[in-house]
């Protein structure tokens, strides 16, 4: 991939997230040159630690129109540009008898007023749509509730802007901002890897840095509130319920249960943590119990299922007021125009919002930047399917697929074509669990930015099935492997096996504390991983 | 049905303390689930590869000598003449290999790292110190296709050792075949295509022409699953010495040693209950009386004496839940401490807590229930508290030296 950096750009975009991949796409989609810049990988922060809910927006229908009205919005126009990130599961928001069933009438009428489908089914339906659901319940709403992949959604951004011209480079972070008279005219950046310093201009540089959007703002010499509200979710060992669960009240902890893929994730917490705080955040005792008893009472057989790993994200909410709880703030869009804000020109920060309404947030900023650049040309991101959407398959299509193809082409739709099959070994399954081939991580390593495990991982599912990575991780770092000494391949390998034990440390008791032991017993044991791989904690 | 002793656990525990009980004219039953720790060993047996420090142990019974009072072995009367007795029994089973109590070798890891070791199996790699090798150059050879002998970590690591090494892929028609079904490439199913004499001359010939001029070849160790007569053959008929390195499980050496030790022990005479799990014991006073098994429901297994080598956490000896901490049979008492936050450590590669734990035993290897010894059942091998064996590079010998104690406890009584 071209690391080589032009003289100029029309815009550098600061943000490897779905905010910043959706900018990119949306800019280089109506012609602009545009570089985007990550530090670290793509999906890093908020995008990849959330639920993977596609909101139908009925959660915000009563606090929160605005962005009720963006969610639904959004819901509909994913469904057809990213069908292969997109499961129509839909959702039920259900009564407990703890709760107030009178809430249901305003809830619906919220809803139905935000264009919101919202239709209100006996309980017992609900049971049989839904097994898992909790079989107390006194009411249930059918919502346009969804499940989507957002590291899935990233990378098919990421291919388009590419696609459309767009230059991205990770681990590349921001160290300042080029300002001259009163305008920014590009970046300073560090390249994460090597150390080395380069730097890139352009006429606009776009903040799509999600929390830590703040800080670069602080570098610009300009004020953004944030508000960083941290969410604690938990992801059990398969998947329980087909369905979005969601409880008919005002919004709280722990009251969505999410289908992804195999698994389920329950969710979240909401807790200010100060900024400093957001590169690490450990999940707490006190936020994996709270998850476990709410949890239970969507669905009672969560008690009874294993816990696979636990996970925080951090809401890039903008602060207005200081709402202890962050709950009542909007997570509407808000695109700042710096130039008339503050007297800043050449300088736009795009945030608030929501993984889901990251298209709409794309077409906010970018209209911003093409009337500054003077261009005159129309977003065309939400008629324009996303690679790997394009078209529905055949079953013909589908029959000519090898084994590996298969696995593959949920996670990369029609590209999946690309995937080779010619050499003997590409077949070979690296990640049982997950079923993924030799083939498609090659196909990851030369085309999605993959340097790392880590990185394989997001583009692929590597290591995110049951075993956590038991032997796969293993199998891939081989795979990997480019250097003569294979110290950095091993130093890797450690940080993978520890970035995953960081997860199950939360939960570790039951099959989990046996995963654990067994993963110890292999890496320690029988390799002896622990002695050449140095300890030091790594970027990530 | 009445026996001498009834075991429960078929892993490497079990399995030595029921071959010991066979040997002294003992009636013995032994409980197995058919699942063991050892299909996820490596080449070797350890006995202590480092010390309390993490210091690589040159000689292991000067350290463990030096051990603390709560490690296993403070409970095994001569580890010496114990560990030579440990030996003596795996190579009756036809498990044969080198090594010696007073002083570690070394093996070489899946990812060409290299660990003390006290006993290896014949035919693998050993090293007699931990930064040399007896070669000049060597070929690493990998099945194309398999993807559990991360070879270029084992270059590279053979190429740390000062050694010139080259990286050859071979395949014959019959492993092609195997591959077509993408999760056919384990050890223990080449190991079946490598029953074949034709596929194991074949194999020979390839891996004779590919390390013409090199001083050895390295193999992954994906044959000879049930004795070691494949490997010998195809060793005997490669021109060049070859050795064997382990995988990633499942581990070949691993299996093997398990189903000659049962084979063994069945051949001696002793009852293997496969496929089947204790249940529960019935305890009266101070005596366990019989325990319940899954299968033999209308059925007790009565004993004079019992051993409970049923493992770890892994293994599902020992289990974990959201308040505590249990033996899952017996409910006997568990050494343990805290909430479990108070379990585990941040950094996987830190020592963890857990690690130690395990049922409580006095210093006859006796368990306990409510604080009260129960006189005749003791427990050996990873269900013990007391050690840290990814650590402290201990296992096998946790495993098989407790396991000759209790069985001398028993006998002595």
């Amino acid at each position: 991939m071209d690391n080589e950096l032009k003289n100029h750009y029309d815009v550098i975009i600061i943000g490897g997230g779905i905010t910043g991949a959706g900018t990119a796409r949306d800019c280089a989609m109506r012609g602009l040159s545009v570089l985007l810049v990550e530090r670290y990988d793509f999906t890093n922060g908020a995008t990849g630690r959330n639920h993977g809910l596609l909101h139908s927006g009925a959660r915000y229908a009563v606090t929160d129109q605005e962005s009720a009205s963006e969610c639904i919005k959004e819901n509909m126009t994913l469904r057809k540009i990213a069908r292969h990130c997109v499961d129509e599961t839909d959702g039920l928001f259900i009564t407990l008898p703890e709760d107030d069933l009178n809430y249901q009438a305003t809830f619906v009428e919220a809803c139905h007023k935000a264009g919101i489908r919202a239709d209100i089914i006996d309980p017992e339906e609900a049971k049989i749509l839904e097994p898992a659901v909790n079989p107390t319940l006194t009411g249930a709403v059918r919502v346009p509730d969804a499940s989507i992949d957002p590291f899935r959604l990233t990378i098919a951004n990421v291919v388009d802007a590419r696609l459309h011209g767009a230059q991205m480079l990770t681990y590349h972070e921001v160290t300042s901002l080029i300002i001259n008279q009163g305008r920014v005219e590009g970046v300073k950046l560090r390249d994460n890897h090597t150390g080395e310093e380069k730097e890139a201009h352009a006429s606009l540089v776009i903040n799509a840095a999600g929390i830590w959007g703040t800080l670069i703002a602080k570098m610009a010499g300009v004020t953004v509130n944030m508000f960083p509200a941290k969410g604690a979710l938990l992801i059990f060992g398969h998947r329980v319920n087909n369905m979005v669960i969601n409880r008919c009240r005002k919004p709280a902890n722990a009251d969505i249960l999410v289908p992804d893929d195999t698994v389920c994730v329950i969710g979240t917490t909401s807790d200010r943590v100060p900024i400093e705080e957001c590169d690490h955040m450990p999940v707490t005792d006190e936020e994996v119990e709270v998850l476990i008893s709410e949890g239970e009472k969507l669905a009672p057989s969560l008690a009874t299922t294993r816990i696979l790993r636990a996970y925080a994200g951090v809401r890039p909410l903008v602060a207005s007021d200081n709402d202890p709880s962050g709950r009542s703030i909007s997570r509407g869009i808000v695109c700042l125009d710096h130039e008339t804000r503050d007297g800043l020109a050449g300088f736009i920060t795009i945030t608030g919002g929501k993984m889901m309404t990251y298209r709409m947030m794309a077409e906010v900023a970018t209209d911003l930047a093409c009337k500054k650049l003077n261009i005159d040309k129309h977003c065309e991101t939400a008629t324009t399917p996303l690679p790997g959407s394009e078209e529905k398959k055949s079953e013909e299509t589908l029959k000519t697929y090898s084994f590996a193809q298969k696995a593959a082409d949920g996670r990369h739709g029609t590209y999946t074509k690309e995937i080779k099959e010619d050499d003997i070994v590409d077949d070979a399954l690296v990640c049982e669990c997950e079923e993924v081939s030799v083939g498609e991580v090659k196909y990851a390593v030369d085309n999605l930015h993959v340097h790392n495990l880590l990185n394989l991982r997001r583009r692929t599912r590597v290591g995110m099935g049951t075993c956590q990575g038991e032997l796969c991780s293993c199998r891939a770092a081989n795979l990997l492997c480019q250097s003569e000494s294979a110290d950095k391949e091993a130093a890797d390998l450690a940080r993978f096996v520890d970035e995953r034990w960081k997860g199950m440390k939360p939960v570790a008791w039951g099959d989990t504390l046996n995963e654990a032991q067994l993963t110890a017993t292999i890496y320690e044991d029988l390799l002896g991983l622990d002695k050449v791989a140095s300890k030091e904690g790594g970027m990530e | 049905m009445k026996f001498n002793t009834i075991i429960i656990g078929g892993g490497l525990a079990g399995l030595t303390a029921g071959l010991a009980l066979l040997k002294a004219g003992q009636k013995v039953a032994l409980v197995s689930d058919g699942q063991s720790a050892l299909h996820f060993a490596s080449d070797s047996f350890d006995l202590l590869g480092y010390d309390a420090q993490g210091q690589a142990v040159t000689n292991p019974l000067e350290a463990i000598a030096g051990l603390d009072a709560t490690h296993p072995y403070s409970k095994v009367a001569d580890v010496a003449g114990t560990a030579a007795q440990a030996q003596q029994l795996l190579a009756e089973a036809g498990v044969k290999t080198t090594g010696e109590a007073k002083a570690n070798h070394y093996r070489l890891t899946p990812i060409g790292v290299v660990k003390p070791t006290w006993l290896t199996v014949d035919d693998f790699v050993t090293l007699d110190k931990p930064d040399t090798t007896p070669w000049k150059k060597v070929v690493v050879a990998n099945i194309i296709g398999y993807l559990d002998f991360p070879t270029k970590f084992i270059v590279a690591g053979l190429r740390k050792l000062g050694v010139e090494v080259a990286l050859k892929g071979f395949t014959t028609p019959e492993l092609t075949e195997a591959r077509k079904s993408p999760s056919e490439m384990r050890a223990t199913n080449i190991s079946h295509v490598l029953t074949d004499p034709a596929v194991i001359a074949d194999v020979a010939r390839q891996l004779s022409e590919i390390s013409a001029g090199f001083d050895a070849v390295l193999l992954p160790a994906v044959i000879s699953m049930k004795d070691d007569a494949n490997a010998k053959l195809l060793k005997q008929q490669v021109k060049t010495p070859l050795y064997y390195v382990a995988t990633l499980p499942p581990s070949i050496p691993g299996v093997r040693t398990q189903t000659l030790l049962r084979n063994r022990f069945i051949a001696q005479g002793g009852i293997f209950l496969t496929g089947d799990q204790a249940t529960g014991g019935k305890i009266e006073g101070d005596t366990l009386k019989s325990i319940t098994t899954a299968k033999l429901t209308d059925a007790e297994l009565e004993a004079d004496n019992f051993v409970l080598a049923t493992g770890s956490f892994m293994a599902h000896g020992l289990m974990a839940n959201y308040e505590k901490v249990y033996e899952p049979i017996m409910d006997l008492d568990v050494d343990y401490t805290g909430a479990h936050k108070d379990w585990s450590e941040y950094g996987v590669f830190n020592a963890q807590p857990y690690m130690q734990f395990g049922v409580a035993t006095d210093a006859q290897l006796h368990v306990k229930k409510g604080g009260k010894v129960i006189k005749n059942c003791y427990a050996a091998g990873a269900i013990l508290s007391g050690n840290n064996r990814v650590k402290m590079a201990d296992g096998a010998g946790v495993d098989m030296l407790t396991a000759l104690q209790a069985v001398k406890n028993i006998l002595k009584k």
